[in-house]
């Protein structure tokens, strides 16, 4: 992640808005789904569209988001979340996690 | 054994012995079995936002784990303001309310209130609890959760059904025990351990490399425990170094290359260096904006290594060049080490900072005039001579805040304890009370303004309750001292709303809480008003008057850039008048 900005950039809000998408997988509890889409909402991104399904014990997320802001920072701000187990972006595919 | 048994079961497995609470409908059977229990000792505080408070206070003090209770509804409500305080400074606390019966949950019923929805914002991890074989392992994935990686509060919501069912003690989740096992940092893969190094390496090739290189560091210091690993990185590299107001204390009071802290009320000798730094060592912080000041001008000739235990604050405000997401302990520890065979050459920079410290470090001038007002650094400056080297002083938020923290001289930052993140007014005094039953033996005091004290001014009762020996000093300006100045400086001192003249009688007040005190106004009585209160063997409040034009200096216009300091050059009273004239 360093080498993708040069050192003492300072890490601006103020570029134009990207599209993304992050495919998330976290445990089945309650309030999972809100905890996820809260931390997105407060890190400055908007959901555009939303896939969820539940296997078991984890749910599958697939989100498409729209911010300026780098998508790292909503990546590692994601996976602070406890039931968050893996935060991928775009299409690469989410090996197995366990919970 | 019934749930609320089983909480009560798991405190004393996790040595938690003391618990800060409030009673209530829906927590009732926990508190039924605290009648039969003597390994808890339960505070009673006479406001759910003073339980949570104290709570973080003890845990600050002492380095353990904080727990607070409460009730539904409103008793949850009202933890809310101590557990945001506590998870924006990264305290670990654990938090258990009762919730309405399982059955009424989602039928408006007495005392209902989303709990878990309300608080996500402001926990680490929370847990509504809807099965009673689920309660012992979400427990002690909580406790380990709150004091895990970078702490915070970690809540548990249990409905008073399940509080009073009986808990299979072998039902245990182990996957939950599993679970929280692996929540720890990976430190030790191979992965990291060579991420680690590599990290560590460059670190010490740009330290060789710079000629200004600046320590800068904050609260983490403390949170990983790596006081003394810090120290002997500060002392043996004698980097010049700053901190932010959460790591007031690291260096200890005799670093001679400590420049003091930085940021909007910083001095000017630690804004200088930074902003002349060719390489910025930050340790244990999170670049926060009352630090940075305006972020294109920080540190704009520096290279950034930043050293943290929560990798998602790295590259947030500034891109580093460096980033290590380590255990702090392992990482100064190993940088000392590289640095014991070849030190630093930087005494050309060394001997620049200290004449900055001298022109542009905190100074405050003790008043002459024995009949003249007090200021509230000239206050502050005698408590810190008066007061023992162990002394722990809880602060409210406002200018006292800021005179504490410019003008205390602490030798550790777990004595100076802080509402960093969030800004609490009304923290202090709970939060002192915490700190005294986190030491029992330590001097504690509670600096606060005329504003803050009244937010939780109820907790008085407390400390006659429990007879605490804490000190409380309120710095009073009959006004909100810090908008005041802020509406003076930055808003054509248009007042609006800050004064204060009809404050109660402080000194009356604390008497019918049974708690003596004195009041001083007058230069010459600092100091007896000082040594009055200390000597005193039970809590003793002292008041004392200061100037109301008195600000904090320097500081920064919010949003400004930290070169651009706005310093007092004459008293505030005589701006005041000319703009007036």
């Amino acid at each position: 992640m360093s080498k993708a900005i040069p050192s003492n950039t300072t890490v601006s809000s103020k570029t134009v808005s990207n599209r993304h998408v992050l495919y998330c997988r976290m445990q089945s509890e309650p309030a999972g789904l809100e905890r996820l889409c809260r931390v997105v909402r407060v890190r400055g991104f908007r959901i555009a569209g939303m896939s969820v399904e539940c296997s078991g014990e984890h749910f599958d997320i697939a989100l498409t988001l729209e911010g300026s802001r780098p998508i790292f920072m909503l990546q590692s701000q994601l996976l602070k979340l406890h039931t968050v187990g893996e935060v991928v972006l775009g299409e690469r595919q989410m090996r197995s996690v366990a919970f | 054994m019934n749930g609320a048994q089983h909480i009560l079961q798991a405190f004393q497995r996790h040595s938690i012995t003391t618990v800060f609470g409030y009673p209530g409908g829906c927590i009732m059977p926990l508190y039924d079995a605290l009648v039969d229990d003597v390994s808890v000792e339960h505070v009673l505080c006479r406001h759910e936002q003073g339980c949570a408070l104290a709570a973080d206070g003890y845990a600050r003090a002492s380095g353990n784990l904080g727990v607070c209770i409460a009730t539904s509804g409103p008793g949850a409500t009202n933890l809310i303001t101590g557990v945001a305080n506590a998870f924006q400074d990264s305290v670990p606390l654990l938090v258990i309310t009762g919730q309405v019966p399982s059955e009424l949950i989602g039928t408006d019923a007495f005392q209902e209130t989303d709990v878990l929805g309300m608080t996500l914002g402001i926990v680490k991890h929370s847990y509504l609890v809807d099965d009673a074989d689920s309660l012992p392992g979400i427990l002690v994935e909580a406790i380990a959760l709150a004091q895990s990686g970078r702490p915070g509060p970690v809540w548990i919501d249990i409905p008073k059904d399940i509080l009073l069912t009986q808990v299979n003690p072998e039902a245990a989740d182990h996957d939950k025990r599993e679970s929280c096992e692996s929540a720890e940092p990976r430190t030790d893969s191979a992965i990291y351990s060579a991420a680690i190094d590599k990290g560590i390496n460059e670190t010490l090739r740009l330290l060789r490399e710079a000629r200004q290189p600046l320590l800068y560091s904050g609260g983490g210091i403390t949170l990983a425990g790596a006081e003394d690993s810090f120290r002997e990185f500060a002392e043996h590299s004698a980097l010049p170094g700053v901190v932010t107001l959460k790591g007031i204390g690291n260096p200890g009071r005799h670093n001679p290359n400590h420049l003091g802290m930085l940021g909007m009320h910083g001095c000017r000798a630690a804004n200088r260096a930074v902003d002349e730094c060719d390489l910025l060592l930050v340790i244990g912080a999170r670049l926060d904006d009352r630090a940075t000041g305006k972020p294109e001008t920080f540190a704009p000739n520096a290279k950034i290594i930043h050293i943290d235990a929560d990798s998602a604050e790295f590259n947030k405000i500034k891109a580093a060049a460096v980033t290590i997401n380590a255990n702090l302990n392992d990482v100064l520890s190993a940088l000392t080490r590289g640095l014991q065979a070849q030190p630093l050459s930087i005494e050309t920079w060394q001997k620049q900072c200290r004449t900055w410290l001298t022109t542009g470090g905190f100074q405050a001038a003790d008043n002459e005039e024995a009949l003249a007002p007090i200021t509230g650094p000239a206050f502050v400056r005698q408590l810190s001579r008066i007061a023992s080297d162990d002394t722990i002083i809880s602060c409210d938020v406002g200018q006292h805040q800021m005179w504490v923290a410019q003008h205390y001289q602490f030798n550790h930052p777990r004595q100076h304890l802080t509402s960093g993140g969030l800004g609490t007014m009304g923290f202090g005094l709970p939060a002192a009370i915490g700190a005294q039953f986190a030491k029992p033996g330590t001097a504690v005091i509670n600096v606060a303004g005329d504003g803050s004290f009244m937010m939780n001014a109820q907790e008085l009762a407390t400390i006659r309750r429990y007879r605490l020996p804490l000190k409380i000093i309120i710095l009073d300006n009959q006004c909100l001292g810090m908008v005041r100045q802020q509406q003076e400086l930055f808003y054509n001192n248009r007042e609006s709303h800050i004064n204060l003249d009809d404050n109660p009688d402080f000194v009356a007040m604390a008497r019918a809480f049974g708690i003596p005190a004195l009041h001083i106004n007058r230069t010459d009585q600092i100091r007896r008003g000082i040594e009055t209160i200390l000597a005193y063997k039970g809590p003793m409040l002292l008041h004392v008057a200061v100037a109301r034009e008195e600000n904090v200096w320097p500081t920064v216009r919010p949003g400004g850039s930290n070169r651009d300091m706005i310093e007092s050059t004459k008293p505030a009273k005589n701006k005041t008048e000319e703009n007036a004239a």
